[in-house]
């Protein structure tokens, strides 16, 4: 028995040594540049550092003005909330209704597919934005082609406090093409047995969407809605390359990520930015609990 | 989050052969539909491409997508357009980019080798703090993660921007490679230990030859992620000749986007090249990458 | 040369393999049967170094190898699943080994082309594992255990992907690979025909535990326990409640129903021990000539194989009782027959299961 137990140890040992030695890498990252810095970052949110001089403890001095003397942290609010509520909505109707369209048996599936994925593929990078910026300019794209068709001479989209997030919505729409074939491989994975029961049983088209392609769906619209909701907090590129990395025209486009870099990386103020930065996580960790908990309300899982 | 949020796992079987829609003209009616949808979503880019090659005084008043008389001059004025030339940009984004997909398919790789194959002490609990940071919003290391790279002197050099990804810090991929090595069967490692294989060459010689499929999906999206990254670049890099492209090019949305728009189609068309040719490369393998795990782009 | 001493496995709190011990010599062809989740597997596995010991030691050729690597233990085993690199050619999957080994370049290929010659799959050596039939792939699999020039063969359900037809033609041509080269072979199978045609000892297990090891004929023919007996023979013997009506010394009278029979016994019982009878579907007798009267069989179903009837019925008492008759008989559910059983073909357990008759 001595002897077994040595050999095990000896064995397990073994592994260890190839375990640690192939996985050391990934621990150092997450020692290093997660575990670490999340500590340090909640701890610099309870302090007023700056980078210059050392962090003074402010206890939850920073939370506190977050929540009740800051008009800009009000406005990132809402321009981000508004943009969340719309724009995933939006793009994921819009990514459904295009994916039910291609999964009728057409032929060019490969091709439509394809086209409608490339927006998204490429509708994060700064040339993208440079042309968004373009399109809906006073004298851009959409007002000359308003100009051409109909005659209307169209304000600046983008320069317009009241229009200018929802360009921005509108640039996220444009990039349904991910969730779109998400969508189109879970309606490929609907047996299409069920449908034929389903006609036996008389149920028209609309009916049988509703009845059966919705329920069976809600795994895959639910995956995209918690996907595309945190992506959605977390827009940062266009709105800064679209107004310059002001937020503007007067902070209607100041999403909370933009806020957060200006206050981290322009005005240097690392420990309000930390809070700012904990109250986004805690946003969007709450967003997600609530979206699980919502789940078993309206989420159909077969096991 | 693997347990409800798991991306619906699956490629794409055949066509459903289904006549679905019967009468030629709901057919005629679809196809239109979707063509005018592509229509919209490719105009705005096609346009782009166009204008890339008009005069400057066309732009504005050309919709067409048939540049009059095409002519590369915008690309020469944009490419010199900077105080540094845009070769060096895309040089600097290249380097990147490509160090980047070198250390997150080497990194990922063994993390998600040791998570699957291995059998050490501790293991379930790092796995499940792979899991936990699956999800975890870069914002909440950011801050902390700048004052370190600043106080190590690594700011304004591309050390943040590549080191951290030889440390397998972007957990999706090990996710990723992990759900593909448990598809590989266990027999193999045997059958190799039975050859006199340890764990490196079982690594090397069985799992990695394996897995192209996965590793071609991880290096492609870390490509494009990487050139396509913005806020990274943004933090960590000053000057200018350090510049990525796409830094290079919201510079030059600065110092000529009011005045030379031909210039800056011209810069924004080549930026996205890159992500074009390797849309039309890897056109199957980042779709049912999407289908299959679920990425969000 | 191979010995196992009182080896153990546990997957952590579960004993799976409890206490096994085992010698086996050179040249012999040893097969492991049970039924499944007894751990045969895992037994293999913890010979080929797959899996650590847990407790017992493991020697070959008298030295211990618990701790040794797989690689240096002079075992080659060939999977279930062939497992055959993928990736590889046919020759790289046969040579894979040798290379890790750093033999040197020209005795790969001698071997190599050795052992493609004794399988005749030389025409395949540069096919990928995928551009061969399932009987290609089993022979590539024992093709990359024979370049190892191993003392000891493993085989883990080799034939079990194969259709019926193949699996007849590997096991013999497996028996050949054992008499050409006379290694040392352990062998699991479920396959009864495969365990008897193979073996020169079965060893049968059951949770972990050794029931019985012998050549196959004397575990047919003196089954150990109530376990072996059943396990194995196909059809399954018949077992019979019968009573001890007197016993002692080195013979029993039995009474099942109305009728009585002496056996030879090897140890005494209580009158009141219940005891079951086992006889062999194809013992039993249907003439006038047993020695043992069973009464009369009223049959409810018959199965006419061409070579063999079988017939389905139950004794007077009810119990039930399964014949096998050699030739096409004319009989059907509903008749009767006299049925009966010579001593030599009766098996006598007692109430732990063990074997009561000599
Ligand atoms: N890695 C493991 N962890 C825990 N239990 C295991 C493990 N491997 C095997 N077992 C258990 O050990 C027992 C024996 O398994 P083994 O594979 O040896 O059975 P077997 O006799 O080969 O069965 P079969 O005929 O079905 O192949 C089973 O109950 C199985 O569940
Ligand atoms: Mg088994």
């Amino acid at each position: 028995m001595p002897n077994a137990a040595a050999a095990s140890a000896r064995a397990v040992q073994g592994d260890d040594l190839a375990g640690y030695g192939f996985l050391l890498p990934w621990l150092l990252g997450f020692l290093l540049l997660t575990l670490g810095p999340v500590a340090a970052s909640f701890y610099l949110s309870l302090t007023d550092y700056s980078g210059l001089s050392a962090p003074n403890w402010v206890g939850i001095e920073n939370y506190t003005r977050i929540a009740t003397d800051d008009p800009r942290f009000i406005t990132a609010m809402t321009v981000t909330f508004t943009f969340v509520l719309l724009s995933v909505p939006l793009k994921l109707i819009f990514a459904l209704g295009v994916a039910v369209a291609l999964n009728k048996g057409l032929t060019g599936l490969s091709f439509f597919r394809a086209v409608f994925y490339l927006p998204s593929l490429i509708g994060g990078s700064v040339a993208i934005a440079v042309l968004w910026r373009q399109v809906f300019a006073g004298d851009g794209l959409l007002n000359q082609a308003l100009h051409t068709l109909f005659g209307y001479e169209g304000p600046s989209w983008i320069a317009n406090p009241s229009t200018s997030l929802y360009t921005l919505v509108l640039l996220a729409v444009w990039q349904f093409g991910s969730s779109m074939i998400i969508f189109l491989a879970g309606l490929r994975q609907i047996p299409q047995d069920i449908y034929e029961a389903a006609s036996i049983d008389g149920a028209q088209p609309v009916r049988q969407f509703f009845k059966i392609t919705l329920p069976l769906l809600t795994p895959v619209i639910f995956f995209n809605a918690v996907i595309q909701t945190i992506d959605a907090f977390k827009a940062f590129t266009s709105a800064f390359v679209i107004s310059d990395g002001t937020g503007g025209p007067i902070d209607s486009t100041l999403f909370y990520t933009l806020y957060l870099y200006q206050e981290a990386f322009t005005n240097f103020r690392f420990g309000y930015a930390s809070a700012l930065a904990w109250i986004l996580v805690l946003i969007i960790a709450a967003f997600t609990a609530l979206s699980f908990l919502s789940a078993r309300y309206w989420v159909h899982y077969d096991d | 989050m693997t347990e409800v949020v798991r991306a619906p796992a699956i490629a794409f079987p055949a066509a459903p052969s289904r006549a679905d829609i019967g009468s030629p003209w709901r057919r005629a009616f679809a196809y239109a539909l979707l063509l005018a949808v592509t229509f919209v979503l490719l105009y705005p880019l096609l346009w782009m491409v166009a204008s890339s090659l008009r005069p400057d005084s066309e732009i504005f008043h050309s919709t067409s997508l048939i540049p009059q008389a095409p002519t590369f001059d915008a690309y020469s004025r944009g490419w010199n357009g900077l105080s540094v030339g845009f070769s060096q940009l895309f040089l600097n984004s290249l380097l990147i980019s490509v160090l980047v997909v070198i250390g997150n398919v080497m990194s990922c790789a063994m993390a998600a080798y040791a998570f699957t194959r291995l059998r050490f002490r501790g293991r379930g609990f790092w796995f499940a703090m792979m899991l936990g940071t699956l999800m975890l919003p870069q914002h909440a290391v950011l801050i902390p993660q700048y004052i370190m790279f600043l106080k190590l002197g690594w700011v304004n050099t591309i050390l943040p921007l590549t080191i951290p990804k030889f440390l397998a810090v972007d957990a999706f991929f090990v996710f990723l490679m992990v759900q593909f090595f448990r598809g590989i069967p266990r027999e193999l490692d045997e059958a190799a230990v039975m050859d006199g294989c340890g764990p490196l060459r079982i690594f090397l010689k069985v799992i990695l030859p394996l897995s192209t499929p996965v590793l071609a999906t991880a290096a492609v999206f870390s490509f494009i992620w990487t050139w396509d990254d913005f806020f990274a670049p943004l933090i960590y890099l000053n000057d200018i000749e350090k510049y990525t492209a796409q830094l290079g090019l919201r510079t030059f949305v600065d110092s000529a986007g009011q005045s030379d728009w031909g210039a800056l189609f011209a810069m924004s068309t080549l930026t996205v090249l890159p992500i074009f040719i390797l849309f039309l490369m890897f056109q199957r393998l980042l779709i049912e990458g999407i289908a299959t795990t679920g990425m969000k782009r | 040369m191979l010995s196992l001493t009182q080896v153990q496995k546990r997957f952590g709190a579960v004993e799976v393999i409890r206490g096994v011990d085992l010698s086996i010599a050179s040249g012999e062809f040893v097969v492991f049967v049970g039924p499944s989740g007894c751990g045969k597997s895992t037994l293999l596995r913890m010979i080929a170094g797959l899996e650590p010991i847990s407790g017992g030691e493991l020697s070959i050729g008298g030295i211990r190898m618990n701790e040794t690597a797989a690689s240096q233990r002079g075992i080659a085993m060939v999977f279930q699943s062939y497992a055959l690199y993928p990736h590889m050619s046919v020759y790289k999957n046969m040579s894979f080994g040798l290379e890790t080994a750093r033999m040197r370049k020209a005795e790969i290929d001698r071997r190599v082309r050795k052992a493609a010659d004794i399988l005749q799959i030389t025409p395949l050596l540069e096919r990928k594992p995928r551009q061969l039939s399932g009987g290609q792939r089993q022979r590539v699999a024992i093709g990359r255990a024979i370049v190892r020039d191993p003392k000891i063969f493993l085989f883990d359900e080799p034939l079990s992907n194969l259709d019926a037809e193949l699996r007849v033609q590997t096991r013999v041509e497996i028996a050949k690979l054992h008499a050409d080269i006379g290694a040392t072979m352990i062998y699991v199978t479920h396959d009864q025909v495969e365990a008897m045609t193979l073996a020169d000892r079965i060893v049968v297990l059951r949770a972990g535990i050794v029931e019985q090891q012998g050549t196959p004929l004397d575990i047919y023919n003196k089954p150990a326990n109530r376990f072996v007996a059943g396990f194995i023979g196909s059809p399954k013997m018949n077992f019979l409640d019968v009573s001890a009506a007197a016993g002692g010394g080195d013979a029993a009278t039995i009474g099942l129903g109305a009728s009585r029979f002496s056996m030879s016994i090897r140890r005494g019982f209580d009158a009141s021990e219940p005891l079951t009878l086992g006889i062999r579907p194809e013992h039993v007798v249907t003439g006038g000539t047993a020695e043992i009267d069973l009464g009369t069989l009223a049959i409810v179903h018959v199965e006419q194989l061409g070579g063999q009837t079988i017939a389905y019925g139950r004794l007077a008492d009810g119990q039930a009782l399964n014949v096998v008759l050699e030739g096409q008989r004319r009989i059907s559910a509903g008749d009767s027959l006299p049925v009966g059983a010579m001593a030599g073909g009766c098996h006598l357990f007692g109430s732990d299961g063990l074997r009561l008759n000599s």
